[in-house]
Order: structure tokens, then sequence, then C-alpha cells
């Protein structure tokens, strides 16, 4: 039911958006008002139908309509909400439905008050619009329908990956979208620019979707870059897989084209270019759609099914060649009218900025398919790892933001020595103290300090823009804060550009610290002992296997010192996830401004009692996570329009104050998400969640978690092998040793004679000794009792067990006289080891 | 010149800079991609060469030995060309064939690291490193891949490194 109105939707919004594609050329060839109209409700019809449809799908995963195949495969009655609700584009046919509706909605939002540079276009713009929402929404319906209905119903669904249940991956995808979407904006304007002959003001309505697509492309890579760093536990941030490289290779492309398009404003020659970056940014998001289900790339996480492939390639090649073919036949209308140009002024410099982005996005895709060309060009397949994107990428990288720093010098002085004289001061100061700083704490690899004088270069560059601003006004009589603030609030656009360009330069720390001085070791350590690395002092304290059900959480402590004092107690985990048979091993990091340090379980042994322990230090990381925050910050400013603007026709006044008010919001949006992501949903968030779903089951009361050394030891009622009851409230005061344990474990059965022992030697002084079993091995236990001579008193009992959070055999716990847990111990336990403990509290 | 020419002069030679870049390190960094069957038909000469290998992983030979690290575990046989596994019927089939054919080539792995999250009976390992002197493969980094259960992929690296 719910699944055939899903489709029908489906079906009416590709049937809305061909309508208005047909009836906005139509109105273009009889030049009829009345058919523009009707294409314009068809565009908006299909967004609405669309959007009702993911509506419909969001429901099916919120009401476990399981006889729908993607509900099933990608959701269970466990998961909590949140997780349901993401589990929407949790795989190819949500996401492409979800990608769809964005797509008509974007198409729809166009046609909300333009701009009055975009008016002329919008018709063409409008019919392109809505040919690339047909053909996602036809993708959709007729090659991954996600309102499929499933052969069988299966009483549960598949569940959501344990990986994926991180509120990174919640925001990851939809923002990758967004970008996506947003990028065939500037796309359809710009054929429609040339099909109208109106170049010379498209640049100003491409503007701010060019702006909006890269703001979110932007996020989706960081977002997926914090979760891999948060959830997977090799240590890094980015693997130069495949499909990384399908998301980054655009958003290169993306920021080309802002800088050319902001260049456009001064010189019509960057026509060309704009163009150009235009139709590469949205032919490469149609690659990166294409490699990732067409199996044409050796990824990890290639999408297994095909049957997309051969049409995104079809598309791609259409809207390539199709493109191309238009600008070659209009290019005198592209033509660049011929000025002198220097080739270190700064329209030198922009064009070297473009030429660099192009050959980093082609080193990328050359990488990204070197199995294939390789093996068309050559007998044997070679294969790019990171280090081979390292060394291609590097240099390439390294230079770019050498031009970064020496770009806005050159904007205002010719000649390149003069500029450096009088305004170059602070760049020069950044390129020696950056690298000065870096040796001094220590970063003295010598390519290392290179790349530091470079950024230092440039971020001399970008503080010196802001404060000089800022002092100029300054000098003008205003107070020191609103110099600054109404300096910068003149022109966000172009402060918001330095504030990228800071945040570039402060990942560009992240990247070299992390990429120049990766350290990583393991260590194997007991319960107690101690591992030095470099200046830490790792100590490990304990293992914890909390809370039955799924996932079976084992999670360690380690306390950490610096120089000798104490820092913090960390807890990497590892989660097992028994329904997926996948253990996922949740790393903990410790964040600082100089390097990171990032603990992951890597496995235990002897029950418990040693642990391995996989430890990174990654220097400068956070300037990463820091750095992409500026950045994003400065892309929201630079989307803020200008506030104040006198001179406006009241509409068009009141279409700027609703797109500054957009733009704000959209940025904070922003901002909370990305801060979210990283700190306030670490990855152990990702696995309390995991969790979280699973407590609904589990019987109320206390949550079953072993209780720590200090903490009330939970009382417990045990019915006794002789029929008489144990109680720990009723034994008033004394010292007690309670032993979980079972008759078909063999550590347990070799360390009853132990305990036997200690209770002979200790009853006298007022200790207690109690076993405790589970019910239903009662003949085995009294066996076993009879076989090793047990005299102390042993029962029978399951819920003893849980309060006391044990999922192994065998745990003992004492239990001190003021009736705190004083002793923990997981695994076999020797009388010598017990006696020390048991002495200590004696003796009390 | 005039202002043009300048400009195309400055492009090729940064074009040029960087296909020599991606020349010399497809030279030094790049691995050699193979199948196991190609490996053992290179014999000896497939010793001290980075490699890359893709196979079908034996769930029952994972050992693995956390106190070390070291996890062994043997692959088997599968088509390296990714359009061959589609003709066989897809990802999950091959993986299947593979690791019931009892006469496929199969290879041992030895990876010292922490056993990867996604290492299984039936998963498509990926695996960097080189052949020892002992026949075993020294990998260095195994990247997994696990068509049955997780067959929408996972969209970002699953990757140990």
């Amino acid at each position: 039911m719910l699944a055939d109105i899903g489709t029908i939707l489906t079906g009416l919004g590709l049937a809305s958006a061909l309508y208005a594609v047909f009836a906005v050329l139509w109105s273009m060839r009889e030049e009829d008002e009345r058919w523009w109209e009707s294409g314009r409700n068809g565009v908006v019809a299909a967004a609405g139908l669309l959007g009702l449809a993911v509506l419909v799908l969001l429901v099916a995963f919120l009401q476990d309509v399981f006889s729908i195949d993607y509900v099933a495969k990608h959701s269970s009655r466990s998961l909590p909400i949140y997780l349901k609700a993401s589990a929407v584009w949790g795989g190819q046919d949500g996401s492409l439905l979800l990608w769809a509706f964005l797509q008509a909605l974007f198409a729809a939002l166009l046609l909300v008050r333009p701009s009055k540079e975009a008016r002329p276009l919008l018709p063409w713009a409008t019919a392109f619009m809505s040919l690339i929402t047909s053909f996602f929404v036809a993708m959709t319906l007729f090659l991954s329908n996600p309102f499929e209905l499933s052969q069988t119903v299966p009483v549960d669904g598949q569940g959501l990956n344990p990986l994926l249940r991180h509120p990174g991956m919640v925001f990851h995808p939809p923002a990758l979208y967004l970008g996506y979407v947003g990028l065939a904006v500037p796309f359809a304007l710009a054929l429609a620019a040339v099909m109208t002959r109106r170049v010379d003001d498209w640049s100003k309505a491409a503007r701010p979707w060019a702006l909006a697509a890269w703001l979110f492309l932007g996020l989706g890579l960081f977002l997926g870059m914090r979760w891999a760093y948060d959830v997977l536990g090799w240590g890094g941030y980015w693997g130069w897989d495949p499909v990384e490289n399908a998301g980054l290779m655009p958003w290169l492309t993306a920021t080309g084209l802002l800088h050319a398009l902001i260049m456009e404003d001064r010189r019509r020659g960057f026509h060309w270019w704009s163009m150009i970056l235009t139709m590469l940014s949205f032919v490469l998001v149609l690659f990166g759609t294409f490699t990732t289900r067409s199996g044409l790339i050796q990824s990890v996480h290639a999408f297994a099914r095909s049957a997309l492939g051969p049409y995104f390639l079809v598309a791609m090649g259409v809207a390539l060649f199709g493109s191309l073919a238009l600008f070659y036949g209009r290019r005198r209308l592209l033509s660049t009218p011929d000025e002198s140009q220097d080739l270190f002024s700064r329209e030198g410099v922009f064009n070297l900025t473009l030429v660099l982005l192009l050959t980093i996005t082609g080193s990328v895709l050359i990488g990204s398919l070197l199995p294939t060309l390789t093996e068309a060009l050559t007998e044997s397949r070679f294969e790019a790892g990171p280090a081979w994107f390292d060394r291609v990428t590097g240099p390439q990288f390294a230079a770019l933001v050498l031009v970064m720093g020496v770009c806005p010098l050159l904007g205002r002085a010719v000649g390149a020595v003069r500029a450096l004289r009088r305004e170059g001061l602070p760049t020069l100061a950044g390129g020696v103290i950056v690298p000065a700083v870096g040796a001094l704490v220590g970063f003295t690899r010598p390519l290392s300090l290179v790349a530091f004088a470079v950024v230092g270069l440039a971020g001399g560059t970008a503080v010196a823009e802001f404060v000089r601003a800022g002092m100029r006004r300054r000098r003008g009589g205003e107070p020191l804060l609103r110099a600054f603030w109404s300096a910068w609030g003149r022109n966000r656009r172009r402060y918001g550009g330095y504030l990228v360009h800071l945040g570039v330069i402060l990942m560009a720390l992240g990247v070299i610290g992390t990429r120049f001085y990766p350290f990583e070791t393991e260590a194997v350590l007991s319960v107690g002992e101690s591992v030095e690395v470099k200046e830490y002092t790792l100590t490990f304290a304990d293992l914890e296997r909390t809370s039955s059900g799924d996932p079976v959480s084992t999670r360690a402590s380690l306390a950490v010192y610096r120089h000798g004092s104490y820092l913090r107690t960390l807890h990497p985990s590892l989660d097992e996830y028994t329904a997926f048979r996948q253990t996922v091993a949740v790393p903990a990091v410790r964040t600082g401004l100089r390097e990171d340090l990032y603990l992951v379980l890597a496995g235990w042994s002897d029950g418990g009692s040693r642990a391995t322990v996989k430890i990174f230090v990654n220097p400068l990381a956070s300037f990463l996570w820091l750095g992409g925050l500026v950045l994003m910050a400065g892309g929201s400013v630079a989307f803020w329009p200008k506030a104040k603007a006198a001179h406006l026709s009241v509409p068009e006044a009141r279409r700027r104050r609703v797109v500054g008010t957009a733009a704000v919001v959209v940025g904070l949006l922003v901002l909370i998400v990305a801060a979210w992501a990283m700190w306030g949903g670490s990855g152990q968030t990702a696995a309390s969640v995991g969790r979280a779903g699973q407590g609904e089951a589990a019987p109320a009361g206390r949550s079953g978690r072993r209780p720590r050394v200090g903490e009330p030891a939970p009382d417990i009622t045990v019915e006794l092998l002789d029929g008489s009851a144990f109680s720990l409230s009723e034994l008033g005061g004394e010292v007690t040793v309670i032993n979980f344990w079972s008759p078909d474990c063999q550590p347990c059965r070799d360390e009853l004679p132990d305990l036997q022992a200690v209770w002979e030697r200790y009853q006298a002084r007022g200790v207690t000794v109690v076993g405790i079993s589970l019910p239903n091995l009662e003949d085995d236990v009294v066996d076993a009792v009879s076989e090793f001579g047990v005299t102390y008193p042993v029962g029978l009992d399951s819920v003893a067990p849980t309060e006391y959070g044990i999922t192994g055999v065998p745990e003992t716990f004492l239990v001190g006289p003021e009736g705190n847990v004083a002793y923990v111990h997981i695994g076999p336990l020797s009388a010598d080891q017990l006696e020390e403990e048991l002495s200590a509290l004696v003796a009390e | 010149m005039t202002g043009n020419t300048k400009f195309i002069a400055a492009g090729l030679l940064i074009v040029a800079a960087v296909a020599y870049l991606i020349v010399t390190s497809t030279g030094s960094t790049a691995h050699y991609f193979l199948t196991i069957e190609e490996v053992q038909a290179m014999g000896s000469e497939a010793r001290h060469r980075r490699l890359t290998i893709s196979g079908a992983v034996l769930g029952d030979t994972i050992d693995y030995d956390s106190s070390r690290p070291r996890v062994t575990f043997t692959i088997v046989q599968m088509p390296g060309d990714p359009r061959e596994v589609e003709r066989r019927g897809g990802l999950a089939k091959v993986l299947h064939d593979a690791v019931n054919d009892p006469d496929a080539p199969r290879m041992d792995v030895v990876y010292d690291d922490v056993k990867p999250d996604l290492l299984q009976e039936e998963s498509q390992a990926i695996i960097r490193g080189e052949l020892g002197e002992d026949g075993r493969f020294y990998a260095d980094e195994v990247l997994l891949k696990c068509p049955t259960r997780y067959e929408e992929g996972i969209p970002k690296q699953a990757e140990e490194s």
C-alpha cells in the first residue's frame, strides 16, 4: 500500500518534470507566457510530489514496513528513530530518490525570487534543470526503486551497518547530495546564458548557487573525514579511496569555478574558465556516481549493483560533448578581448590558481583510473596507493598554498618586488615565524620546514589582510572593535574569502603534521602495566565488558600521563555486533593543540587481564578540524550579501534580505552540524547509540553495568544449594568474595581449590566467600562442588550476574566492610592474588 | 610574445611538471596489480616488488594473535578485472565460488597488525605488500569489501593501514 503510493508519487514526479521541460520549451517557441506559467507549475509540482515520495519512504522506515525490500535491508526495529530516519539515504535506492527530490527542489528554488541577472536566463535554465531532474527520477523509478516489495516479509530488518551509526554519517550523504545538486544550477545557468547569448551577467546569477554547492560539498567531505577519524580506527582521515576522490574532484573544480566567477566581475576574459569549470564540475559529479556504481574502479566500497553505470556514462557523455559543442559553436561569444596581461598580475595569478586546481583534479582522476589506464597502455596493471597520491598532489597543493599567499599582494602594486617591500612584511614574517615555531616545537624535518614556510607566507598575508582593513578605519577614529567589524562587514565576500584561505592554511598545517610525522606503535599490556610512548605514559587500568545484547562492548581504561602528570583516562573499546557478525573498534582520542593521542583497542587475552592497544600520535591533527570549521565559517560569511544598500529598489532590497536570512540560517546550520559531528558526537556516541537501541529490550532497573571499585556493591539475594538464602545486605559488614563461575568452564574449575583454600584460611577472620552459577546447570554445579570439596556457600541465580554486569566467567568481586566494591577481577584468580587483596582489607 | 602565448607556455610548463610527477610516481610508488594466479606464474620474479593482490578470504583460515598483533589468513584466486567479475554473475557469486573451489590457487597472507573489522569469510581482500622468501605474502595494508551483507557499500573507507 505505502509502497504503491511511493511508486505512484515518483511516477507523477517524473511526469511533472518531463511536462515542465516540454512546456518551458514550448513557451519559448510560441513566446507564450501561459506556457511558461504552466511549466513553472510543473517544476513546483515535481518538487512537491518527489518531496512527498521521500516522506512516504521516511514513514515506511519509521513504521518498520519490512515488506519494502529497501526498508528491510537498511533498518531494524531496534534502531533509534534518528538512525531510522537517516537510513532513508543509507543505501543506493533511497539516496537516489533523495537526490532526485533535491534536484527538483533546486529547480523550484531557482524560480523563487530570482535575481535580476538570473531572470532572463530562467526559461532555458529551468528546461535544463527539469531535464536533469527527469533523468534522476527516471533512474530511481526504473532502475533502483526504493519502494520495491520484497519476496518475503521478514520479521525484522537487517539493520544499519554498525559503522554507519554515527552522527557524521547522518549528515554526510545529504550534505554531499546538496553539493552535487547545487552544482547543476550554475551548469544550467551557463547553458542558458550561452543559448540566450547573455553571458555578461551570468556570473552574478550563478555565484550564490556555486558558493552554496561548494559549501555543502565541502561540509560533506569534511564530515566524511571526521567520521573516518572517529569510527574507522586506523588513525587517519583520508585514504585516497576512489570514492573519496569522486567527491573531492568536483569540489576542486567548484573551488576553481568560484575564483573564475569572482574574476569575471573584473575581467570578461574569464568566461571561458567559468563555463568550462561549471561544466567539468557537473560532469565530475556524474562521473563520481558512475564510478561508484559501475564497478569500473576497484574500491573498497563501490556499490555492487551496476545497472546504473551505463546510463550515467551516457549522461556524462551527453553533458560533456553537448556543452563543449555548444560552447564551440558560440565561441565568439566567449572569446577574450585581447587585453595585455602580465603573468604576475592579479589575473595571471588567478590563471595559475585555476591551472593548478585543474592539474590536481586531473592527477586525482588519473590516480583513480590508473589500473584501467595502465592496463590499456601497457601490459601490466598498476595501482595507485596513498603514497602515489601524496607524492603527486603534495607539491601541487603546496604550490597552490604559495600562490594563495602571494596573490593578494599582486593585486595592489605592480611588480612583485615592490609589493613585497611595501606590504610583504607580514607575509615574510609568517614565512619565517611558522617554520621557526615548528622547529622549536620539534618538527625538524627539512621538507616539513619548507612546507611550514609556505604555509607561513600564505598565513601572514591572510592575517595581514584582516588587520590592515581594520586599521584603515581605526585611523578614521572609530573604536578598535567597531572599526574591524565595519571594515569586514562592508565587504563580506572578500573577507569571507580570506577567512576561507585562513581555514585552508590551518588545514594545511594539520596535513603537514599528520603526513610528515605519522607515529604509530602497539603495546601489549597487563592490568597495571605501563608503556612509554614519546612523552606519554599509558597505564592499563582495567577491561570492562558492558551489558549483554547487541553490541557487546568491551571497554579498556587507560590512564594517560604526560611527563609524569596525569592527563585523563581514555576508553577505547571493541563493539561486537553479533547480528552483523562484525566487530567495530571504537578509538578514543585525546585531542591537544600540538598533537592527538589516538588509541585503538586491538584485542585482549587471558580473560581480560591483557590488552593489545594500538597507539597513534597525530601531530597537529586538531588544526585540520579547526581549519575546516574556519573554512566553513568563511564560506558562510561570503554567502551573506551586502547588508545595507540604500540605492536598491524595495523588492530587490527585500529579496536580498530574504537571501541574507537564508544565508545566516544555512551558515549557522552548517557550523552547528560540523561542530556537533566533531565534538558532540565523537566515536563513543556511535557505540552508545547502538546500545541505547537495544536498551529498550533489556529488563528494567539497573542497567547491568559492572560496578567499579569504590562504588556500592549491588545487593543480591541468592538461593544456595542447601536451600537457604544468601543475602549480601544481611551479612552486616563482612568482607565478601563473590565469585561468578560456571561448571563447564575450565578456568573456573581450576580456581575452585584456590577459593576453597582462601575460604578455609579467612573464614574465622570474618570473610565470606560465595560462588554463584547460572541455574540451568544445577546438576553439574552439584557434581563440581563435591568433586572439588567446596564447602563455602554456592548458589544458583540468574539475576545476580546481570546486577554485576557479568558477560563472561570467571569474574570475582571483593566487597569491603562498608559494602563497597573493593576489587574486581576478570578472568581466573589465584589464591595468592586474592589473599594479597584480602589482607589489605581485613587488616584495616 | 603576446599575452596569450605567455600564459599557454606557463600552463604547459605546469602540466609538463605534473606529468613528470605522475610518471615517476607510477614507477616508484605505484603497485603491480595482480591476481594470485599471476603472482604464482611469475615465480621468484615476483619477489622484492611492491604488489597489490586481490582475493577471496577463507574464513576458517583466519588466525589472530592479538598479543603481537598478527593476523594470518588465506586468500583464494578470483578474477582481478571488474568486468570479468560482472560476467561471472557479480562479486558475491564470484567470491562464493572462489571460496568453494578446492582447486583454485591460494596464497597465505601475513599481516602484522590489528585484525580488520571486515575480515571474514567470503570478503574480498585487496592486499598491498611484498612476497616473502617463504612464499607467504607479507601485507602492510589490507582493504576489504563484503558484498553479501553490505551490498550498498560503506560510504567511506573501511581501511586498516
